[in-house]
C-alpha cells in the first residue's frame, strides 16, 4: 500500500463509504440508553449493534471494499525566492559564543583548591595582624552554620574551635571547588582579551557585590565583623590564582559541534576532516 | 540518522497496522484492568462481613488449565496456517475455541456455586464487589475473544480464510494471549493472595 | 445531481471530490457526511460538533455568570445552577476539548505524514459517531432523566462526581446515570480514535518520514493518543464501578459498607490529570506549527521540543493527587505529589523558551494565527505560574476549591487551549475550504475575545484570595466580592461578542472570502503540498521526505533542508 511503485498511476483505491459504523455506534448508544430508560431499548440496541458490526465485518472481510478514484494533476510547489544563511559555530558576528574548547574538569577542581588555599592564607594573615589570631576569620566563616559562634564574643572568636574549623574547611572547600568548576565553563565564554581581568577581578567583584547585599541574611556574624576592603582583596586573590591554574591547563574539545545522537552516545562522533 | 536505507522508497518498511493496533488496544485494556486489580488489592481483607475469600474460594484448577493450554493450541494453529496446513489450522483453532468455551462454563459454574450455595453477591460486601467485577471483566474479555475465535473458525471451515489473513489471525492470537496473561494476574491476586489474608 | 434520493443503489462518491468543497443539495451533503469514512470529512465533523457543543456549554457558562453577577441573586433556581456548572464542565472537557483535538488530528495527521487516509477508516467513523451520540445522550438528560425534580434533570454532581454524592441515597433518579453512561460511551469512542491515530502515525508514514522528521504537531498528537490510551480506560473503570454501585448495589464507594469514598478521588484523578494534558496537547501542537511558519524560521530545538512533550506526558501520569491535597494524605504523599507537579514546569518552561527562540530574530508576519499564538504564550505563562503556586501543598490548602483555582484552569483551557484552537482554525481554514479567513473580522474577534477573557477571569484570581469558594449558588453582599463578580460577568458578554464575530467570519469567508490558492501561508509541512481543499486521496503520488520541512525542500531545490540537518 505504501510502496509508490506498485500503484496504478491513473487511479487510487480508497475505502468505500459505508453506513455500518454509524449503525453500530447508534446501536451501542441505544444499548446504554436503555439502562436509563427501558430495557426494551437495550434489547433493541443489542440487535442494532450486532447488525452494525456484522455489516461492518462483511465490509472488510475477506477483503476491504475499495473503489478507484481517477487522479488529478498534482499541483506544482510554487518556489519562493528567498536566500538564507545558516549560522555556523565560530562564525564572526555570531550572537552566541559557544565555547568549542574548555579546560578539563580536573583543572577546575585543582584551581578551586589552590585558590582556596591562597584565599585562606590571606584571610588568616589578616586575622593574625589585626586580632592576633589566625582562627578569627575561620570562626567567622563557620558562624553561618554554628549557632554558638554566631553569638560569641571577640575573644571567643579568636580561640581555636574544632567544630568551627571543620565547618569552615568543608564550606570554604566545597564552594571554592564549585567556583573552580564554574570557571572552566565561564572563562572561555568571556571576551577573549584580558581574560585575567574578567576572571580574576571582575567576577570576584561581582560576587563580592552580591555577597555585600545578602551577607546579612546568610551569615549575620560575618556581616558585623567583616572588613570589606580586605574581604575583596581575598576574593580577588582567589579569582587570580584559580583563573591562572585553570588557564594553564591544556584545553579539551566540548561536544558543541557534535550531533545530538553523538552527544547522547548513540552514535560515534564523526571525525572532523 | 540519515542512513541510506531510509532514502530509498523500496526499502521503506513500517510495522503492520493490525498488529500495532491490537497491541495498542492491549495497552488500553491493561490500564482498565490495572484499576480493577488495584481496587481488589485495596479492599483485600477489608470486608466488614463475610463470606471471606478464604472461606469460599477454591483454586480453579480445571479452568486455569483450559485457559493456559489454549495459549499453546492457538500457537499450534498459527504454525499450521503459516505452513499452509488448513485442516490442521481448523483443528487446533477449534480446540482453542472449545477450551475458551470450557473456561467460560467453568467460571459460570463457579459463580453459580458462589451465588446459590455460599450466598456471595456483588452487593454482599467489598469482597463480592471487587471479586465479581474483576473476574467478570476478565470473563467479558474471554467472551469477546471466543466470539472472535468463532468468527475465524467459521470462515476457516467455510474455506474463506486465505493466506493473506495471517495478520488477522495473528492479531486475534495476540489478544487471546493477553486474556491469558490477565488471568495469571487475576489468579495471583484473587486465588493466591486474597485467600491467605485473614479477615 | 438533482435527484433527491437518500440512498442510491450502487452508491459511488462523485470523484474526484475536494473535501470541504461539496456541491449539491442539503440532503446530498448529509448523505455524504453520514456515510463517509474519509478522515478529512470526519475531522471537520469533529470540529463542527465540538463548536456546536462549545456554543451550548458557553451559554451554560453565561447562565452561571448571570446568576453570580449580583449578591443574593435568584436568576436561576439552585438545582438548575448545579446542573449548569456540571454540564458546563463535562461538556467543555469531553464534548469540546477532546473532539477538537481529535478533529485536528484526524484532518491533519494523515496529510502531514503523507498518507491517503487513517489506518482504520471505518473505525474512525465509528469513533466519531459514538462521541456524537454520547453527547446527545448526555443532553437528553434534560428531558429524559426523572430526577428529584420530576421533569428532566441533568446531572448535578460536578464534572468529577465525587463520591458519596453519586450514591443512590444522595443522587436520586437517573441524572447521574446519564452522566456515567455517556462518559463511558465517549471513552469507547475516544480510545478507538486514539488507537487509530497511533496506528496511522506508526504504520502509514510516507517514505522517508522517519520519526525524527515528523512535524511537532504529529508528535504532540502521538503523545496525546498515548495519554488517551492510558488514561481514558481508567475513567471507564470508574464509570463501570459507579454504575455497578448504582445498579447492582456494589460497595465500591459505599462508605457504610466498608467502601472508600477517597478511592474514587484517586481513581478519578488518575484519569483526570492526564486528561488535563490531553486537553493542552493540541495547544502545543498548533503553536509549534504556527509560530515557525509565521516567524519564517524552523522550530528552535526540535529534538528538545519532542523530548519535552514526551516528558510532560510521562510526568503527568504521576501527579494526580495534587488535586487532593485537602483530603488529608500522609505528608510523604503530599511531598511526592508536590515535587512531581513542580517537575512538570521544567519541560513546559523549555517549550515556552523554544517558542520564543523560534520567534527571536525571525521575520514575524502578524496574521491571525500568529496573533492568537502570541496571546497563548502570555496567557499560558500566567496559567503556568498560578499552577506552580497551586502545586505547593500549603498554598493549595488555603486556596483549593476557591475561585483562584477556577481562574487558574480557565487561563489554561481558554487562554491556552481555546486561543490556539482559534489559531489552528484560522491557519488551516484555507486548507479545508480554499478561502482565506477575513483578517478584519478576525481582529475584531481577537481583541473582543482577549479583552473579555481577561476581564472575566483575572478578577477571579482575586476573588479566590478574598475567599470566594467554587460552586456556590449565591453570596452575601458584605464580602467584598460584588464588584469583581459583576466585572467577571461583563467580561462574558464581551467574549460572546467576540465569538459572534468568529462564527460570522467562518460563514462569511466560506461564501465570500478571498480565494486562498493551495499554499497561502508559504508553509513547509506536507499538508500544503496538495491542493486546497485536498482531493479525497490526499496525494496523487506519495511524497518522498528527506527533511523535517519537506515542502521547503520542494520549493527551494537549490538550498534544501536535508543538507543541513
Amino acid at each position: 500500500m505504501i510502496n509508490p511503485d506498485s500503484e496504478d498511476p491513473k487511479f487510487v483505491e480508497i475505502p468505500e463509504p459505508t453506513g455500518w459504523p454509524i449503525i453500530a455506534a447508534f446501536g451501542l448508544v441505544l444499548l446504554f440508553a436503555g439502562l436509563v430508560t427501558s430495557f426494551f431499548i437495550t434489547f433493541l440496541g443489542v440487535l442494532v449493534c450486532l447488525a452494525g458490526f456484522a455489516g461492518w465485518f462483511l465490509d472488510v472481510f475477506p477483503h476491504p471494499k475499495h473503489y478507484a478514484v481517477p487522479l488529478e494533476e498534482a499541483p506544482e510547489p510554487h518556489t519562493t525566492a528567498r536566500s538564507i544563511k545558516y549560522l555556523k559555530i565560530g562564525h564572526l558576528g555570531h550572537r552566541m559564543r559557544l565555547p568549542v574548547e574548555v579546560p578539563p574538569l580536573m583543572a577546575g577542581v585543582k584551581g578551586g583548591i589552590v585558590g582556596a588555599v591562597a584565599m585562606a592564607i590571606l584571610a588568616c594573615a589578616w586575622g593574625f595582624f589585626k586580632y592576633g589570631s589566625i582562627w578569627y576569620p575561620v570562626n567567622l566563616l563557620s558562624a553561618a552554620a554554628v549557632p554558638s559562634l554566631a553569638e560569641a564574643s571577640q575573644a571567643a572568636l579568636s580561640q581555636f574551635n574544632l567544630l568551627g574549623f571543620i565547618v569552615a574547611v568543608i564550606s570554604h572547600g566545597s564552594v571554592s571547588i564549585m567556583i573552580g568548576l564554574l570557571y572552566i565553563v565561564l572563562l572561555p565564554m568571556l571576551p577573549a582579551k584580558f581574560e585575567w581581568f574578567w576572571g580574576g577581578i571582575m567576577t570576584p567583584l561581582i560576587w563580592s557585590g552580591f555577597l555585600f547585599a545578602t551577607i546579612r541574611f546568610i551569615n549575620p556574624a560575618l556581616a558585623v565583623h567583616v572588613d570589606w576592603p580586605w574581604f575583596i582583596v581575598c576574593q580577588v586573590a582567589f579569582g587570580m590564582v584559580c583563573g591562572f591554574v585553570v588557564f594553564k591547563e591544556e584545553k579539551v574539545e566540548t561536544m558543541q559541534s557534535l550531533t545530538l545522537a553523538a552527544k547522547l552516545g548513540i552514535e560515534a562522533p564523526e571525525e572532523n576532516s | 540518522m540519515n542512513s541510506a536505507t531510509t532514502e530509498n522508497p523500496a526499502d521503506w518498511k513500517l510495522p503492520s497496522a493490525r498488529k500495532f493496533g491490537i497491541l495498542t488496544l492491549i495497552l488500553a485494556e491493561s490500564a482498565l484492568f490495572t484499576i480493577f486489580v488495584v481496587a481488589y488489592l485495596f479492599y483485600m481483607g477489608k470486608s466488614l462481613n463475610g463470606p471471606y475469600p478464604s472461606e469460599v474460594l477454591e483454586f480453579p484448577l480445571l479452568g486455569t488449565l483450559a485457559l493456559f493450554s489454549s495459549s499453546g493450541t492457538i500457537f499450534m494453529a498459527e504454525r499450521c496456517l503459516l505452513a499452509g496446513n488448513k485442516p490442521g489450522f481448523s483443528l487446533w483453532w477449534g480446540i482453542t475455541t472449545a477450551l475458551g468455551i470450557y473456561f467460560l462454563y467453568f467460571t459460570g459454574a463457579e459463580w453459580h456455586h458462589l451465588i446459590f450455595e455460599k450466598n456471595l453477591l456483588i452487593s454482599t460486601n467489598t469482597f463480592g464487589t471487587t471479586f465479581y467485577s474483576l473476574v467478570g471483566l476478565h470473563a467479558f474479555h474471554v467472551i469477546v475473544g471466543v466470539l472472535l475465535l468463532l468468527g475465524i473458525l467459521i470462515s476457516s471451515l467455510r474455506g474463506r480464510l486465505h493466506s493473506d489473513h495471517t495478520e488477522h489471525v495473528e492479531a486475534i492470537s495476540y489478544y487471546w494471549h493477553f486474556v491469558d496473561c490477565i488471568w495469571i494476574v487475576v489468579l495471583t491476586v484473587v486465588y493466591f493472595l486474597s485467600v491467605r489474608v485473614q479477615p | 445531481m438533482a435527484q433527491e434520493i437518500i440512498i442510491e443503489e450502487n452508491y459511488r462518491m462523485p470523484a474526484p471530490v475536494h473535501v470541504g468543497d461539496e456541491k449539491g443539495s442539503l440532503t446530498r451533503v448529509i448523505q455524504q457526511l453520514v456515510f463517509t469514512v474519509d478522515h478529512k470529512k470526519l475531522g471537520l465533523m469533529y470540529i463542527a460538533a465540538g463548536l456546536l457543543f462549545f456554543v451550548i456549554a458557553g451559554l451554560l457558562a453565561g447562565l452561571i455568570r448571570m446568576q453570580l453577577a449580583f449578591p443574593n441573586n435568584h436568576f436561576l433556581p439552585p438545582d438548575v445552577y448545579n446542573q449548569s456548572f456540571t454540564m458546563h464542565g463535562t461538556t467543555m472537557i469531553f464534548l469540546v476539548g477532546m473532539p477538537m483535538a481529535f478533529g485536528f488530528a484526524n484532518y491533519l495527521v494523515p496529510l502531514m505524514i503523507g498518507a491517503r487516509d487513517m489506518a482504520f477508516p471505518r473505525l474512525n467513523a465509528f469513533g466519531f459517531w459514538v462521541f456524537f451520540f454520547s453527547g446527545l445522550l448526555l443532553y437528553f438528560s434534560y428531558v429524559g432523566a426523572p430526577g428529584l425534580y420530576a421533569a428532566g434533570s441533568a446531572p448535578d454532581v460536578g464534572w468529577f462526581a465525587y463520591s458519596p454524592l453519586t450514591t443512590k441515597a444522595f443522587s436520586r433518579g437517573h441524572s447521574t446515570d446519564y452522566w456515567t453512561l455517556s462518559l463511558l460511551l465517549g471513552g469507547i469512542g475516544s480510545v478507538a480514535t486514539a488507537l487509530n491515530i497511533l496506528v496511522t502515525v506508526f504504520c502509514m508514514r510516507c517514505p522517508g518520514m522517519t520519526l525524527g522528521r515528523l512535524p511537532i504537531f504529529v508528535w504532540c498528537m502521538v503523545v496525546l493518543s498515548f495519554l488517551v490510551i492510558l488514561a481514558l480506560p481508567c475513567l471507564s473503570a470508574c464509570q463501570i464501578m459507579i454504575s455497578l454501585d448504582r445498579y447492582l448495589g456494589a460497595k465500591f464507594f459505599d462508605t457504610q459498607a466498608g467502601g472508600d469514598a477517597v478511592l474514587w478521588q484517586h481513581f478519578f484523578w488518575i484519569f483526570g490529570h492526564p486528561e488535563v494534558y490531553i486537553l493542552i496537547m493540541p495547544a502545543f501542537a498548533i503553536t509549534s506549527e504556527v509560530i515557525p511558519v509565521f516567524s519564517r524560521k524552523p522550530i528552535f530545538g526540535y529534538p528538545v521540543m519532542v523530548a519535552a512533550v514526551v516528558a510532560i506526558a510521562f510526568i503527568s501520569l504521576g501527579v494526580w493527587a495534587h488535586h487532593m491535597f485537602c483530603v488529608g494524605m500522609v505528608s510523604l504523599a503530599n511531598a511526592f505529589f508536590v515535587t512531581s507537579t513542580l517537575l512538570v514546569s521544567i519541560p513546559t518552561g523549555i517549550k515556552i523558551f523554544n517558542w520564543l527562540a523560534t520567534m527571536y530574530g525571525g521575520k514575524l508576519r502578524f496574521e491571525l494565527p500568529l496573533i492568537f499564538c502570541i496571546a497563548f504564550l502570555f496567557q499560558f505563562l500566567i496559567a503556568g505560574l498560578t499552577g506552580v503556586m497551586l502545586a505547593v501543598a500549603p498554598f493549595d490548602w488555603q486556596l483549593s476549591d476557591s475561585y483562584f483555582v477556577v481562574a487558574h484552569f480557565h487561563y489554561i483551557l481558554i487562554g491556552g487551549l481555546l486561543f490556539t484552537i482559534f489559531a489552528g482554525i484560522y491557519y488551516w481554514y484555507p486548507k479545508a475550504f480554499g478561502k482565506l479567513p477575513n483578517h478584519k473580522l478576525g481582529l475584531w474577534h481577537f481583541w473582543l475575545f482577549a479583552i473579555g477573557f481577561h476581564i472575566t477571569f483575572l478578577p477571579q484570581h482575586f476573588l479566590g484570595f478574598l475567599g470566594m469558594p467554587r460552586r456556590i449558588y449565591t453570596y452575601q453582599s458584605d464580602r467584598g466580592w460584588d464588584e469583581m463578580n459583576l466585572l467577571s460577568t461583563i467580561g462574558v458578554a464581551i467574549q460572546s461578542a467576540g465569538i459572534l464575530f468568529f462564527v460570522y467570519n467562518l460563514i462569511y469567508s466560506y461564501f465570500w472570502g478571498k480565494k486562498s490558492g493551495d499554499d497561502p501561508w508559504d508553509a513547509w509541512t506536507l499538508e500544503w503540498a496538495t491542493t486546497s481543499p485536498p482531493p479525497e486521496y490526499n496525494f496523487a503520488k506519495l511524497p518522498l521526505v528527506k527533511s523535517r520541512r519537506p515542502l521547503w525542500d520542494a520549493k527551494h531545490p537549490e538550498d534544501p533542508d536535508w543538507k543541513h540537518e
